[in-house]
């Protein structure tokens, strides 16, 4: 406060002073201390920066006072430190002890202090620079690297712990203005590593003390780096060729054999191949032309594929004895009929149907008649206009299924073979040479001959000989002449014989082929029974095999010849009862068989 | 908190433990301790910058006369010819006694931080805690390190703290207390410091790197 007071009146007297005098003289400016450093934590410097001086000579005077005590002490030394500086010595220092430090200017006008500062010398400390920065190229496995030692100043006392330093320094090449700043800690010795071949380095060091400021970069050290052949470089830069040259010579290797690894790693997918298959228009989204494309062609199988296959298949066996024995195991009356098997018939064929071929005895038989049945049989089994599938498949099922009683055969259709057939408990026939038909249950057999006798007796106008040069498959003959099979007399057991009935006038019994011996057939009925009409007149219409079931039965003991085309064999054939039906719409006295109802198999 | 306690108490245990077993070298003990008397000079000065960063120096309440810190009983070396003359075993006596004198008014700052009127009073108190966390782990060992050394090393003075429980009544003296309070402990951390780095130096004779 009195400070204050003074400073006020000294301010007014100086400003009224150099109006009344005219001459411009002031006080001095206000000093600042700018700072105050201890380099080693035992002296200390302070420095102050001085005001204007006022036009007249200012002496500036620094002083302090220690804590906790009121003495006031000028400072000792004001050249060591420099102009404006005040050095306090060893003997002057006192640490962790508060100092209140005010500089003043003086001249004639009068004083001038400076803003007081309180400082602790522990607070200040900042070394000098260390000392004896040498560099040193040592070669560590032919690769050189530098060797940087330093001391610490001189005057900090770092071997009793006094004062503890931590070091930094720095690198760079000349010519550099970036440098690297290596931190090194309170080691003096540093390497530096990854230089540059023939290149001249600059390194700097400085230190602070653990509580404390950081000291000026020391002098540069200037050392150059001799030459040096990095060998792992090489090294590596060969094993970089070398890579690249395999690298190219698998690519070539692959470039050239590039169409078969493809195929190897990518096998062709194998496309549908249909026939008929068109694959734009499916591109084209048009299902329904490429599909009809397919039906066009070949699927599904037309008529006269079927029929060729019907006509396969109806082969007219002339087996052997033994040969037939293992198909006509079911057959109970395989003694009676094996009788009448005859010898191989050169001309007919072994279908696959053999087995279920209908059992005729042909042996003593003419052969023609044979043929010329299985001609018919053939044909008629062609002119089936039933609906072929089911034909076919009742046909081919039979072949194959030999214990189907209650099926009809795939050679009779429900037809009846001839009209020699009789439905169950039909009276048999006499005659010399029969074909044993049994009908029914036991064992549908013949296949082939009731087809064929059914088909001859629907229309024989229709019978083309094609079929005589059927496949071996199906050698039911095609007949080329009406031929007869005439019933000579049907068993109890729905067995008919038959026999068959030269076309010639003369031969065979003319008398027997009297117009009401032949029947129109009337319809089927629904048991699969053939119903005949009885016929009064044209004779030469015969051939229609009509026949008659059982419930009209008188017409059957004149003698009704059915007109049997079916493949006659000499294997007697078992022929269903079922295929006795004659359907109604029979018109002429023909028997459509494809109208036939077709027995299941 | 206590857990932490319980920590480097069962820590400082198995320290002299092994101490007793296997004589872990007493330069070793030193290193650590002055390590951590170094760290917490560090805190203490964060914490005085902190709280000076808010306040104008223009507007902080002067003083008429410095008061003395409550540790200003003790003698202490004043300079290094004073220290370096002064035993091992003073030393280390002197370091504990500083220590132990503050761990009662670390415990007033640390209650009085939250009142502090103070923008960066949370810091601040979190700052406290580490602080008296910190002295208490060097106290207990120091107190291990000095079962090792003569027996005037265990001798540890007792310095009361007076000043009270209160800070003071207004915002100023608040301030003022809280200053001043810091700046004691500041200095007597760099105190424990400096004579444990020159303890450590004079241990280490095994190693000259250390102190050469």
């Amino acid at each position: 406060m009195k400070k204050a007071e003074g400073v006020i009146i000294l301010w007014s007297l100086l400003l009224f002073t150099p109006h009344a005098k005219g001459t411009s003289y002031s006080l001095p400016g206000k000093p600042t201390l700018t700072n105050c450093r201890s380099p080693e934590k035992e002296t200390f410097t302070c420095w102050w920066e001085p005001g204007s001086d006022g036009g007249l000579p200012t002496t500036y005077r620094l002083f302090y006072r220690k804590e906790n005590s009121d003495t006031v002490h000028e400072c000792p030394d004001y050249r060591t430190g420099g102009k404006n500086s005040c050095f306090f010595n060893k003997n002057d220092t006192s640490i962790w002890v508060n100092y209140n430090i005010t500089v003043v200017a003086t001249n004639a006008r009068g004083r001038t202090f400076s803003d007081p500062v309180d400082i602790d010398v522990v607070y200040i400390v900042k070394p000098n620079p260390p000392e004896k920065v040498t560099v040193n190229t040592t070669w560590d496995k032919s690769l050189p690297y530098l060797r940087v030692s330093w001391e610490p100043p001189h005057k900090a006392d770092t071997r009793s712990g006094w004062i503890t330093l931590i070091y930094e320094l720095r690198i760079k090449m000349e010519g550099d203005d970036e440098w690297e700043e290596h931190p090194a800690g309170q080691q003096r010795v540093f390497n530096i590593y990854s230089l540059r071949s023939g290149g001249t380095y600059l390194v700097q060091v400085r230190c602070r003390p653990d509580h404390g400021f950081w000291s000026e970069w020391s002098d540069s050290a200037c050392i150059e780096v001799p030459d040096y052949f990095h060998q792992e470089k090489s090294m590596w830069i060969l094993i970089l060729i070398f890579s690249v040259f395999i690298l190219i010579i698998l690519i070539w290797v692959i470039h050239m054999n590039s169409h078969t690894l493809k195929r190897f790693i990518l096998p062709p997918v194998p496309g549908p191949k249909i026939k008929g298959f068109d694959k734009q228009l499916l591109k084209n989204g048009k299902s329904r032309d490429v599909f009809s494309s397919l039906v066009g062609s070949d699927f599904p199988p037309t008529t006269t594929n079927y029929e060729d296959l019907l006509v396969e298949y109806l082969e007219v066996y002339v087996p052997e004895e033994q040969e037939l024995m293992p198909e006509e195991s079911k057959v109970p009356h395989k003694s009676s009929y094996q009788s009448e098997t005859s010898t191989s018939d050169c001309d007919s064929g072994r279908g696959s149907c053999d087995s279920h071929t209908l059992l005729v005895d042909k042996s003593e038989e003419d052969k023609t008649m044979g043929q010329q049945s299985t001609q018919q049989g053939g044909q008629t089994e062609r002119d089936l206009k039933r609906p072929e599938e089911s034909s076919e498949e009742k046909y081919l099922t039979y072949s194959h299924q030999l214990d189907q009683p209650d099926s009809p055969d795939c050679l009779f259709p429900p037809g009846p073979l001839s009209s020699h057939f009789s439905p169950p408990g039909h009276k048999p026939v006499l005659g010399s040479n029969y074909q044993e038909f049994s009908f029914g249950n036991t064992q549908p057999h013949a296949l082939h001959h009731q087809t064929g006798t059914h088909q001859y007796l629907q229309d024989y106008s229709d019978i083309n000989n094609a079929n005589k040069e059927a496949p071996a498959g199906f050698r039911l003959a095609s007949v080329r002449s009406t031929e007869y099979v005439e019933v000579q007399r049907v068993k109890n057991d729905n067995m008919v014989l038959l026999h068959p009935v030269s076309s010639d006038p003369e031969q065979g019994g003319p008398e027997r082929r009297h117009t009401e011996d032949y029947s129109k057939v009337k319809g089927v009925n629904n048991d699969n029974g053939l119903l005949l009409l009885q016929r009064k007149g044209s004779d030469k219409e015969m051939d229609i095999c009509s026949y008659e079931d059982q419930q009209m039965s008188e017409p059957v003991d004149s003698g009704y010849t059915a007109s049997i085309a079916a493949a006659l064999q000499k294997t007697p054939a078992y022929v269903h009862p079922a295929t006795q039906i004659l359907d109604e719409r029979a018109a002429g006295g023909y028997v459509d068989t494809s109208i036939f109802p077709l027995p299941t198999y | 908190m206590a857990l932490r306690t319980r920590g480097s108490k069962i820590f400082m245990t198995a320290v002299y433990m092994l101490t007793m077993c296997r004589a872990v070298p007493i330069n070793d003990l030193l290193n650590r301790a002055s390590q951590s008397s170094d760290k917490m000079y560090s805190l203490s000065t964060g914490l005085t910058q902190d709280l000076a960063t808010h306040i104008s120096p223009m507007s902080w309440p002067t003083m008429d006369r410095p008061a003395l810190c409550h540790t200003s009983v003790l003698p202490t070396p004043n300079d290094k010819e004073q220290t370096l003359q002064v035993s091992e075993s003073a030393l280390m006596s002197l370091a504990r006694s500083l220590l132990q004198a503050w761990a009662e008014p670390l415990g007033i700052l640390s209650k009085n931080a939250n009142t502090l009127p103070h923008p960066a009073k949370d810091s601040i108190s979190s700052k406290i805690q580490v602080l008296q966390e910190h002295s208490k782990n060097l106290g207990d060992g120091l107190d291990i390190l000095s079962g090792r050394m003569g027996p005037e090393a265990q001798v540890v003075s007792i310095l009361p703290y007076h000043g009270g429980t209160i800070l003071g009544h207004d915002r100023n003296s608040k301030l003022q207390k809280f200053n001043f309070l810091l700046s004691c402990f500041r200095r007597d951390s760099h105190k424990i410091d400096s004579f444990l780095k020159v303890l450590r130096c004079r241990a280490a004779k095994m190693q000259p790197e250390l102190c050469y």
